[in-house]
């Protein structure tokens, strides 16, 4: 294996450039975890076989790549560099891909993603909104690099952002670039990633002991795969923002937490270190120079609270994975009590770049004014996994200060079916829920933190005007009820309280006075907790209780759920429009629907347990839901 | 120091100081439920929590481990920190109504349970509120780990792995101690002690000692007896080369820090469950290069003090690698360590002073020093053959030996050959404590240092300077300590680790503080009151009995109270002139001979007439206030005062009265 160094990186990524361009076309199947659910790796295999049962191995190459973002629509299937993209795939759809278009040039149209409005097919994946609107750093690499083979990652200009700041020998300089950079941490607390770096330095002046670079891969929010998105596509970024990161801060080793249950990131992380190592990109002397660095996984069991900081590193050092007091700072004594900068995935994946192109480029990217204080605003862009009632589904990557409007209904596409829009929640389970009046705030850390929410690790759920708010603030406490780890009182008896509350309210058996203790508990797990992850717990209740709260005055008051989701507190009744075509008595699960051939049916509400279902396959709107 | 506010009180605090021991050094109360001054702070119950303004920042954070870097006002009353407190303890006794430390808490700061209902509601009096303050007890004071939490959210809840009765447990009793509302109970009825509570109160007490006093007293825990190494090199005490010096400039290598990193300890090593102190330590994985195990990784159980001082410096060894092995064989053939390390510096000092040569000892070279060969006699010591054979009689025949066959000088060896009633000496020199060497040839059992130990109390702190107060030490100490032997307790935990308030006491080389706590333990086990008086009275007929025994059996009058000189001063002319100052200054103003101008040799005789008349004295006070004739043996009016009349006892004595 060639061992890379300062003169030959150049020549290994010309080579692999000139091998790639040797094919007339590249099939970049999507292999990120959710199209591989959707039976991504068996079309790659029929894709390979067809290939090459046409004898076009030499001209057409294939290749498994990370997520490509647009998860909604996968299987996926991208033609490059010509960038025709395919969408919903079948098994069957190969031999139409490879005997129509490599073979008969006429790409298949009906394969393609097509106009919302006109149903027109959109031939060029650049052309399509979903990712016309976004802008790569983090993702930079998505679809276009084979996350297994480091050569693919060498072609895109990888490592050159480590191999010229090893070059120069300025670890200053590194550090200087993130400084300008104003990067802020993308797992959620917003801190500046230079500033962090720089006081572990000082610490370890100060402390004389060894640091370390952690990478915090232990995202434990529901409905949110930044992170393990950017490691499945492009897991060489990661590690070369942490080299960049250990250099500039004099670390020999680094960690990535990861949790167990991303198997895929595990493997390909593992393999792009073996691979890392096999190069000379990791171990001792790197590319022939003086920085020694290896990164070692490790992988967690799970735990929601092991992506706390603290709770990470007593996981990382054998012990339960319960925070602790941050009155003496990480980067003065964290992993085994020496001096740690922690970061998550995103955030690495953004050091290489930010070296490459400088920290002005970066910062002129987003919000406010970082130039004298990276607390001015938010620069760069952000990673968001677009969730719920939204018709585009997938990764997004967008600049800071985008509205949240051209991020749903731009990139997002809109809410399906033509319903309302009603809330997007942000910054996963303890983040908040905002309402249509903040559509057209800029999305960026301190925007999100004025309004009752957080940027959190990016996660965003849209949700439609057939959502209950009370019951979407039920639903994120009993997620962190189950997931506060009971250490501290204020978060074990909050949550659990605050979810009982809850829980009765959707029960129709709210009484007065409930407001009044959800606030004071939230109030109580604000000032008190012992962790973040306690403190802002109470934000689903407070941002509900903030911008929705007449419907918790109407669960409490009139026993009505105006969302129509609460079971106890809604009626299914069939109105007139009803032509008895049977077929919701047929569906209904007990029976319950009764009536003769084309005459009204009705409902026997002592039957009925309110699954929804006769509504959703009515054809004629003749279900009333009250 | 850096000066801070606290409710507009200023206060000078030491960086790094906790806000809660800085508020309540300056009487300020700020409530708890998980702290305690034994173990580290967790922070977990909040109530603790405190308005701080720094840089002039208003921040809540809970004082218990909020460490003071810097210029804060602290708030402990503030609107919000008082609201905060009736909120929490709201929601908490939502789920343990009936806790009497919440229910006082709560009347205290105006918190009355909710209308709410909390799901996990428990109504006991004893609930666990999940403090946390017996696993940490656990881990910080017994170092065990046994119990711990499980489960996540509300679902926690304090238990032993897989939620079994775990038999690693060892019962100490420390979580039960500190566990704020009782939820958590020891049961130990099986001995059936008359009042449990009792002693576990002491135990308790003895427990948080430990822990809080231990690392700064002696670390026992940590390195156990082999942290004696450097403070009795430091003050002259440690046995070199056969007792002839008490300090060495190699001993360094064989101190405890060598040794706290050659131990390895997975978990406290203590004699019995239960122990606290644990000093007993180990070296795992240790290679043996000799012997029938050569080449395999054992354990090696210790060393302890003696083991280091004996099997090292007293033989002229300084290797921990050697000690540890010698160690290890001792241990795994049942040699005892004081007595092979005692026999062995006597062999080396007869074979650097031509006593004995290669020819005698089988080929082996046995200068001081040499570790090998003195492992080759381990063995062969074990396997019964060559000197081997000779060297394990004891020092006692060896002299015998020595003398009718090698044509030895008896003098010489009798001086030099460290032994006492047949019994070689324990590794503390004692030549400038009189009371020591009392306490060693006067010992029941021969030279060995569990009847008493008054060196320090002797020739350091000065605590006993007459006759009569050393008497009344080895009247008092030898008899304490026969009682630890009659309970089957440990002697360690008595002195090892001292109460802070010690010193104020009138006797504190009895340690009354402890003193006190062994009548309560008593008293809790047995139901019967207990003071020192009952205490010594319950030793001094087991311990007069043993004298008769001794002389039965031959060795309970005068002549065997002596030990050999090199016990009580200088035996050679370089032992005296290695510490010819402190000598010369004895003869001038103690003995009131002016040594100008005096051969060693001549200093050396006026000092041994002086001393060995010291200690003719000493034996006359000691037999004086032991009711003991003027030989060494019990009166019948002793006996009888005891309540040993019994005639076949008397019969043993009756013979012997002047």
């Amino acid at each position: 294996m060639t061992q890379i160094n300062f003169t030959n990186l150049g020549s290994a990524a010309a080579a692999e450039k000139k091998r790639l361009a040797g094919y007339k076309a590249m099939l970049m199947v999507c292999t990120g975890t959710g199209c591989v659910s959707a039976k991504a790796f068996s079309l790659l295999d029929t894709l390979k076989e067809e290939v090459s049962k046409h004898d076009l191995d030499k001209d057409f190459l294939v290749v498994g790549t990370g997520c490509n973002g647009f998860c909604g629509q996968g299987p996926i299937l991208v033609v490059q560099p010509q960038g025709v993209f395919y969408q919903r795939l079948k098994k069957t759809d190969m031999t139409r891909i490879v005997e129509e278009h490599l073979i008969g040039g006429k790409p298949v149209e009906d394969l393609m993603h097509r106009e919302l409005s006109s149903n027109e097919p959109i031939h060029k994946m650049d052309d399509i909104p979903f990712f016309s609107k976004q802008k790569l750093i983090a993702l930079r690499n998505k679809g276009l690099v084979d996350p297994e083979n480091i050569d693919s990652y060498f072609a895109r200009d990888g490592y050159a952002a480590l191999k010229e700041a090893l070059e120069k020998g300025s670890s200053k300089g590194v550090l200087a670039e993130v400084k300008t950079s104003a990067l802020r941490g993308r797992g959620g607390g917003g801190f500046p990633a230079g500033v962090k770096w720089a006081s572990c330095i000082a610490a370890v002046d100060k402390t004389g002991k060894e640091p370390v670079v952690v990478c915090n891969a232990d995202e434990g929010d529901p409905g949110a795969f930044m992170d393990r998105s950017i490691i499945e596509t492009d897991p060489h970024t990661v590690l070369e923002g942490m080299c960049l990161g250990a250099y500039a801060i004099g670390a020999k080793e680094g960690f990535i937490y990861i949790r167990k249950e991303y198997p895929l990131a595990v493997t390909r992380l593992e393999k792009a270190i073996s691979q890392a190592r096999d190069r000379g990109l990791l171990g001792d002397g790197i590319m022939g120079s003086d920085f020694s660095f290896d990164i070692i996984v490790h992988r967690g069991a799970g735990a929601f609270v092991c992506g706390e900081s603290t709770a990470l590193m007593a996981s990382m050092e054998g012990r339960a994975g319960e925070p602790s007091p941050k009155y003496i700072h990480n980067v003065e004594s964290g992993y085994k009590d020496r001096p740690t900068v922690l970061n998550n995935v995103e955030t690495w994946a953004n050091i290489p770049v930010i070296v490459e192109k400088g920290g002005k480029w970066f910062a002129a990217i987003g919000t406010g004014d970082v130039s004298k204080d990276p607390w001015g605003g938010s620069s760069g862009t952000k990673v968001f996994s677009l969730v719920g009632n939204i018709n585009n589904t997938g990764l997004v990557e967008v600049p800071m200060g985008i509205t949240m409007r051209e991020i749903i209904f731009d990139v997002g596409g809109g809410i399906p079916d033509d319903r309302e829009f009603k809330a997007v929640q942000t910054g996963g389970p303890s983040g908040g829920c905002l309402p249509a009046s903040l559509l057209d705030e800029p999305v960026d850390f301190d925007t999100l933190t004025k309004a009752g929410s957080m940027m959190g690790s990016g996660g965003m759920i849209v949700m439609d005007d057939h959502t209950c708010m009370v019951d979407v603030a039920k639903y994120f406490m009993e997620f962190l009820k189950t997931e506060s780890c009971g250490k501290c009182n204020p978060c074990r008896e909050g949550t659990v309280t605050l979810y009982g509350i809850l829980d009765r309210i959707t029960r129709g058996e709210g009484v007065k006075g409930d407001i009044d203790d959800l606030e004071r508990i939230s109030r109580v797990m604000e000032a008190g907790s012992l962790c973040q992850l306690g403190a802002t717990a109470c934000n689903p209740v407070l941002s509900t209780l903030r911008y929705f709260r007449e419907e918790y005055d109407a669960h409490i008051n009139e026993k009505r759920c105006p969302g129509k989701v609460c079971k106890d507190l809604i009626t299914f009744t069939i109105n007139d429009e009803c032509n008895g075509c049977m077929v919701c008595a047929k569906r209904c699960p007990t029976n319950a629907i009764s009536g003769e051939k084309k005459a009204k049916h009705t409902i026997d509400q002592n039957e009925c347990i309110k699954c929804g279902i006769c509504n959703d396959v009515c054809k004629y709107d003749a279900v009333n839901v009250e | 120091m850096i000066s801070i506010s606290i409710d507009g009180k200023t206060i000078e605090v030491e960086e790094g100081t906790f806000l809660l021991d800085a508020a309540r050094g300056a009487e300020i109360p700020i409530p708890t439920l998980c702290h305690h001054k034994a173990l580290t702070s967790d922070g977990n119950c909040r109530l603790c929590l405190t308005e701080i303004k720094v840089g002039g920042k208003t921040k809540m954070v809970t004082a218990c481990n909020y460490p003071i870097r810097e210029k804060i006002e602290a708030s402990t009353t503030s609107d919000k920190v008082m609201e905060f407190r009736k909120d929490l303890l709201t929601m908490m006794l939502a789920r343990w109504p009936n806790v009497s430390i919440l229910k006082t808490y709560a009347k205290q700061y105006g918190a009355t349970e909710p209308s709410y209902k909390h799901p996990d509601r428990n109504e006991a009096e004893d609930a666990c509120i999940l403090c946390s303050r017996c696993t940490r007890a656990c881990s910080e004071v017994a170092w065990e780990n046994i119990i711990g939490f499980e489960g996540r959210g509300s679902d926690r809840h304090v238990t032993m792995p897989f939620g079994e009765q775990y038999n690693r447990c060892i019962g100490c009793a420390m979580c039960s101690n500190v566990c704020p509302t009782g939820a958590l109970k020891v049961y130990d009825e099986a001995n059936n002690p008359v009042d449990s509570a009792q002693v576990k109160k002491y135990g308790a007490k003895l427990g948080e000692e430990m822990t809080l006093l231990d690392d700064d007293q002696c670390k026992m825990r940590r390195v156990g007896t082999a942290h004696l190494v450097e403070i009795m090199d430091t003050y002259d005490l440690l046995p070199t080369h056969n007792y002839k010096f008490g300090s060495h400039e190699e001993s360094h290598k064989i101190a405890s820090p060598i040794w706290l990193k050659m131990l390895t300890q997975n978990t406290p090593d203590g004699c019995w469950a239960g122990c606290m102190m644990s000093c007993a330590k180990c070296i795992e994985g240790f290679e043996l290069k000799t012997g029938p195990y050569k080449g395999e990784k054992v354990l090696v159980d210790g060393p302890e003090y003696e083991t280091a001082a004996g099997c090292g410096s007293n033989m002229g060894i300084f290797d921990p690698f050697a000690v540890a092995e010698i160690n290890f064989y001792c241990d795994t053939y049942g040699i005892d360590t004081i007595s092979f390390g005692t026999c062995m510096a006597f062999v080396m000092e007869c074979y650097e002073n031509g006593v004995i040569d290669k020819d005698k000892t089988g080929g082996l070279e046995l200068s001081f020093g040499a570790a090998d060969n003195s492992l080759e006699i381990l063995h062969q010591m074990a396997r019964g053959e060559g000197f081997g054979v000779t060297v394990g009689q004891g020092v006692r025949k060896m002299k015998k030996k020595f003398v009718e066959e090698f044509f030895a000088d008896a003098e010489f060896l009798q001086d030099i050959g460290m032994e006492c009633k047949g019994l070689e000496y324990s590794e503390y020199v004692t030549k400038e404590s009189l009371a020591q060497q009392g306490g060693f040839a006067l010992a029941s059992k021969g030279p060995q240092h569990d009847e008493a130990w008054l060196i320090f109390m002797d020739m350091v702190n000065k605590q006993i300077p007459t006759f009569e107060d050393k008497a009344e030490a080895l009247h008092f100490f030898p008899n304490f300590r026969t009682w630890f032997g009659l309970m089957g307790l440990c002697k360690l935990p008595w002195n090892d680790v001292e109460p802070t308030n010690n010193a104020e006491y009138d006797e504190p080389h009895k340690v009354p503080g402890h003193l006190e706590g062994y009548y309560n333990f008593y008293e809790g086990v047995t139901g019967k009151k207990l003071d020192e008086g009952k205490m010594i009275t319950m030793s001094e007929r087991v311990y007069n009995f043993q004298r008769v025994f001794n002389l039965r059996m031959g060795f309970g009058t005068r002549e065997h109270d002596y030990g050999p000189y090199r016990a009580m001063g200088p035996v050679t002319d370089e032992e005296y002139e290695s510490r010819a100052e402190r000598y010369d200054e004895q003869l001038k103003n103690v003995v009131g001979q002016d040594p100008a101008g005096m051969s060693t040799s001549d200093k050396k005789a006026a000092l041994r007439k002086f001393r060995e008349e010291q200690y003719d004295s000493l034996v006359n006070a000691v037999y004086k206030r032991r009711g003991w004739t003027n030989n060494g043996v019990p009166t019948v009016e002793k006996l009888k005062s005891l309540g040993m009349d019994m005639p076949w006892l008397l019969d043993v004595v009756a013979k012997h009265q002047e």
